[in-house]
This record gives structure tokens, C-alpha cells and sequence, in this order.
């Protein structure tokens, strides 16, 4: 004799219609959550880049500006300040100009490039109000402005995206919850027949939980697996584009999204067990 | 929930002032009261659609009367908790007029059902299960499913089911319906021998006078919605079993 049968039947198409959608609802869902991710770390990425550079243009000779290098290396919280020369100017202008270069008759500002330490604070204000102590007629950049602009902006995009996350969460639950009381009614004749042998609600629960928490990890690790496979994809297409990789979101594949990619079939799964609990014992409160 | 032991002597099924409508104009059981004692053998007759199952669904805890109360082994089911009443249903084996055999197991995983949803290893029912089924002549076809079964050996089979766990009481809904005539007096052998052996209660619903005219059990008949005790059409039974007057 084989080995006893499951108390419920075996998977039927209703189950296999199932699990398409929960893949499908897990996989975009662990799409967004990358993408989500990968906004907060492109926003890092340009910031982090920006965050103690201090550039300071010079309206004047070369001895404005190596005075006014000089008052920036002086300055609180700077660690390097240098006047960079023609030629480096030039290498700044070139991907706006082309190969050909600039004109050797257009002027070009004193350009100054400084780093201030991390944990400095008002460095930029320091030296611009030293340079106007000294009279030289410069414009000090320390890029805080559009840091700012850039962490607003992919803080949103992280924002519309874990909006994203929790909207497929909530449609995946309902449509579980939905197939359960489905697959419940199309099996209601085992349930009662379990319910009159004097099966505890608890045993005919279980029943149900277990088929659909299995039902909701495999679906949802089905949906990860996809999910990291289109990260990857875009993640190879995104390094074919070249060395300026860093201007795009970072799809790293990193432990945060390999993280992402594990707890999506889990959080499936629960939530399946979950929805499938609460409509069977609702459904067996009707029965005497 | 009372001590088992301390209920001992209580009727296994009363009924007092049981009522059950399905709305206005639409009453299927008014006022039925009767009790069945340990260890008694009980038919109940009448036409078809007089309420006979609804009767028994009241009896097995398939339905919540409209009024009055049900008392099934000495204890109001309408005081108890789900928990306490899926223990109740341990105690009771059911012959559905239909069978009720799950389609996806086998003639034996169906047999064997209350034993596996009261948690009992397979290893210890096992054997006993196969014996049974090879009692009702079934021997041959314990891994065959209900789809493949006669109507004749799906009804053994949902008598095995019933029988298994040697319930206190049986309530059994035309159980020899499907069956022949050599098989049904086996039938009615083995619900003798449960009664006589095991004082297992039994409530049996059937058409087949013959049956309870070869039988000494009491008789109860449902007609109009009204229950009441017929003469016992055999020898008369010993116990004190009062019912509700004829009307």
C-alpha cells in the first residue's frame, strides 16, 4: 500500500492558476523593493561624491588664485585646496566641447578645487567670507544645493517605490485570500467531512495553512528568482553603458538586496498561511 | 465538560422541545422530544421527506436547532465549545446516505479517517482497519478509490469509516440502501454485534419495514415534523425510553 494520502487533494489548476499570480505579485513586488533600494543607493552614490568637494572660481590673475587657494588650504576643515591649471580646466570642459578642445583664446576662470574633511560643517561659508575679507572676487561652490535636490528626488523615487512594494503586498494578500475562500469552497465537502469525524478547527486550519504557506514560498521564491534574474540583466546591460556606471541606480546585488530577494518568498508565504487561516476558520465558525 | 464515567447513566441522545425551521411556514421539526438510552437500538421510520435526516443532522451536530435542546451523552451541546463538540463527534459514528467519501483516498485512508483526524498512529490502526474492511468484503480493494467503487462498496466502506473507532453511538441514514440483500443482514449483524458487545447506541433511519420487523428495536416515526414512539413491532425492549406521546 502507498505511502497515506494528503487530507487535502493534490494540487488542482486552480492552485497552479495561484501560484502564477503569486509569482508574478512577488516577482514585481521584489522588483520594486530593488528598485527601491537602488534609488536610496544611487542618491548615496551621488552625494557621497560630491559631499566635501568645494569648488571655488577666481575672477581675476593667477595670483588671485593662488592667494585664494591659499586662504581655502587656511581655512577650518580643509584638507587639500590647489588651482587647477589651464590644461585641467580644459579636461573638466571637454565632454561639453568634444575632442577638439577649447579655443586657445577663450578665457577660462581661476578654477580651485578643495576637500574639506567629512565631518566639517560651513566650510564653504568660512572660505567665501575669507576670500571676501581679502578682496578677491570668487564664487565658492560646496554643491550642497544640488546634493539636496538629488537626495529629494531619489528619496521620492524610494518612497513611490516602497509604495509600490506595500500596494502588490496588499493585492497579493487579497488575491490569496480570495483563492483560498475559492479552493475552500470547491473542497467545503472535506471540510465538513473532517469537521463531522471530529476534526478540531485547528486540525482542518492547519491543513490549509500548510498547503498555502508552501504554495506562497515556492511562488514568491519562483517570483525572487525572476526578480534577481531581470536585476541581473539590468545590472549587465547598465555596465555595458560604460564607465559612468555610478550616474545610474546601483543594482550591486548587494547582501541588502540579496535580503530583499529572501524575505520575499518568506513574507509570501506567511502572508498566504495567514489569509488561508483566517478564511477557513471563518468559514468553519458557520458550521455547528 | 462533566466526567465521562459521572455520565455513565445518561441517555446518549435526548431531545427536548427540539425545533428546526427554515423560516415562516417552513417548520421540518416542531417540538421533538425522546431520548435514546445506553446501549439502545433504535429505527426511525417514515415517509421520505418527513425530516428523517434532518433528525439525524440535528442528532450527529450538522445543525443547530431553531429551539429547544440536544443533549448527547448527558451533556447540552448547546453549552459546549467547539472543542468539547469535536470531541462529542469522536463519540459518534456517521453512515451518510450519500457516503461523504473523500474522492482522492483510498477505500482504506477513508476507512481509517477518524482514527487519522484523532491524531492515532497508522501503525497501531493499521491492522484493525484492514480487518474491518475485509469483514465487509473489501478485502481485495483497500487501495482502490471511491471513483472505481459500486455503490454497494462505497457504502461498506462509509460503514467502516463509522464503525472504526467504536463509537458510542451510530446514527446511520439508510444504511443498507446500497447493498444487497445477503449484505445488508450482514450489515445489521455487525450493528447487533456493536450493540450487543460493545452497548454501542444505535439510531438507524430507514425504509425497509422488513428490516425493523426482523429486528427488537425500538421505533421511533417522524411524520408532519412530529416525533413520536411507535410500538415496538418485535419484542417489546426492556428499557425505560419515554417518548413523546403520539399526537
Amino acid at each position: 500500500m502507498s505511502a497515506a494520502s494528503p487530507l487535502l487533494p493534490r494540487e488542482d489548476a486552480s492552485d497552479i492558476a495561484l501560484f502564477f499570480v503569486i509569482c508574478a505579485l512577488c516577482f514585481l513586488a521584489a522588483l520594486s523593493g530593488l528598485a527601491a533600494r537602488s534609488a536610496y543607493a544611487a542618491a548615496d552614490s551621488w552625494t557621497d561624491r560630491v559631499t566635501g568637494q568645494i569648488t571655488i572660481r577666481v575672477r581675476g590673475d593667477d595670483a588671485s588664485a593662488a592667494r585664494a587657494a591659499a586662504i581655502a588650504l587656511a581655512s577650518p576643515g580643509v584638507r587639500t585646496a590647489r588651482a587647477l591649471d589651464r590644461r585641467e580646466a580644459e579636461d573638466l570642459l571637454r565632454p561639453w566641447l568634444g575632442a577638439a578642445g577649447v579655443p586657445a583664446d577663450l578665457p577660462l576662470p581661476h578654477l580651485i578645487a578643495a576637500e574639506a574633511s567629512g565631518a566639517a560643517t560651513g566650510v564653504g561659508e568660512e572660505i567665501d567670507r575669507r576670500l571676501a575679507e581679502e578682496n578677491i572676487d570668487a564664487t565658492v561652490d560646496d554643491h550642497a544645493l544640488w546634493s539636496r535636490d538629488v537626495e529629494r528626488a531619489t528619496g521620492s523615487a524610494g518612497l513611490v517605490a516602497l509604495a509600490g512594494v506595500g500596494l502588490l503586498a496588499a493585492t497579493a494578500i487579497a488575491v490569496i485570500a480570495f483563492a483560498t475562500h475559492a479552493a475552500l469552497l470547491a473542497r467545503r465537502d472535506i471540510v465538513e467531512v473532517l469537521h463531522l469525524t471530529g476534526a478540531r478547527d485547528a486540525f482542518i486550519s492547519g491543513l490549509f495553512e500548510r498547503r498555502f504557506l508552501m504554495l506562497g514560498v515556492n511562488a514568491g521564491a519562483s517570483g525572487a528568482l525572476l526578480a534577481f534574474a531581470a536585476a541581473a540583466f539590468i545590472l549587465f546591460m547598465a555596465k555595458q553603458s560604460g564607465d559612468r556606471i555610478w550616474l545610474l541606480p546601483q543594482l550591486s546585488l548587494s547582501l541588502a538586496d540579496g535580503m530583499i530577494l529572501g524575505l520575499t518568498p518568506l513574507v509570501a508565504g506567511l502572508a498566504a498561511m495567514a489569509a488561508a487561516r483566517l478564511t477557513v476558520l471563518r468559514s468553519l465558525s458557520e458550521m455547528v | 465538560m462533566k466526567d465521562r464515567d459521572a455520565l455513565a447513566g445518561e441517555p446518549a441522545v435526548r431531545f427536548d422541545r427540539v425545533s428546526l425551521s427554515y423560516g415562516p411556514e417552513n417548520d421540518v421539526l416542531t417540538e421533538a422530544s425522546f431520548q435514546l438510552a445506553p446501549g439502545s437500538f433504535t429505527f426511525l421510520t417514515g415517509p421520505s421527506g418527513a425530516g428523517k435526516s434532518t433528525l439525524l443532522k440535528l442528532a450527529y451536530l450538522a445543525l443547530r436547532p431553531t429551539a429547544g435542546r440536544i443533549s448527547l451523552f448527558g451533556v447540552d451541546t448547546s453549552r459546549q465549545d467547539r472543542e468539547s463538540r469535536a470531541l462529542t463527534r469522536r463519540r459518534i459514528g456517521v453512515i451518510f446516505q450519500e457516503f461523504r467519501l473523500l474522492d482522492h483516498l483510498t477505500a482504506y485512508e477513508n476507512a481509517a479517517l477518524p482514527l487519522r483526524v484523532a491524531g492515532g498512529a497508522e501503525k497501531r490502526y493499521r491492522g484493525d482497519v484492514i480487518e474491518l474492511l475485509r469483514w465487509v468484503g473489501l478485502g481485495d480493494r483497500l487501495d482502490a478509490r471511491p471513483a472505481t467503487l459500486s455503490g454497494g462498496e462505497k457504502q461498506r466502506v462509509a460503514i467502516a469509516r463509522a464503525v472504526v473507532v467504536k463509537p458510542d453511538l451510530i446514527i446511520a441514514d439508510e444504511p443498507t440502501g446500497s447493498v444487497d440483500v445477503d449484505m445488508g443482514e450482514r450489515l445489521m449483524r455487525l450493528f447487533r454485534e456493536l450493540n450487543k458487545r460493545l452497548s454501542t447506541t444505535l439510531l438507524i433511519a430507514t425504509h425497509d419495514l422488513a428490516m425493523v420487523r426482523a429486528s427488537r428495536a425500538d421505533v421511533l416515526r417522524i411524520a408532519d415534523g412530529l416525533v413520536s414512539r411507535a410500538p415496538v413491532i418485535a419484542e417489546p425492549a426492556s428499557r425505560d425510553s419515554p417518548g413523546r406521546p403520539p399526537p
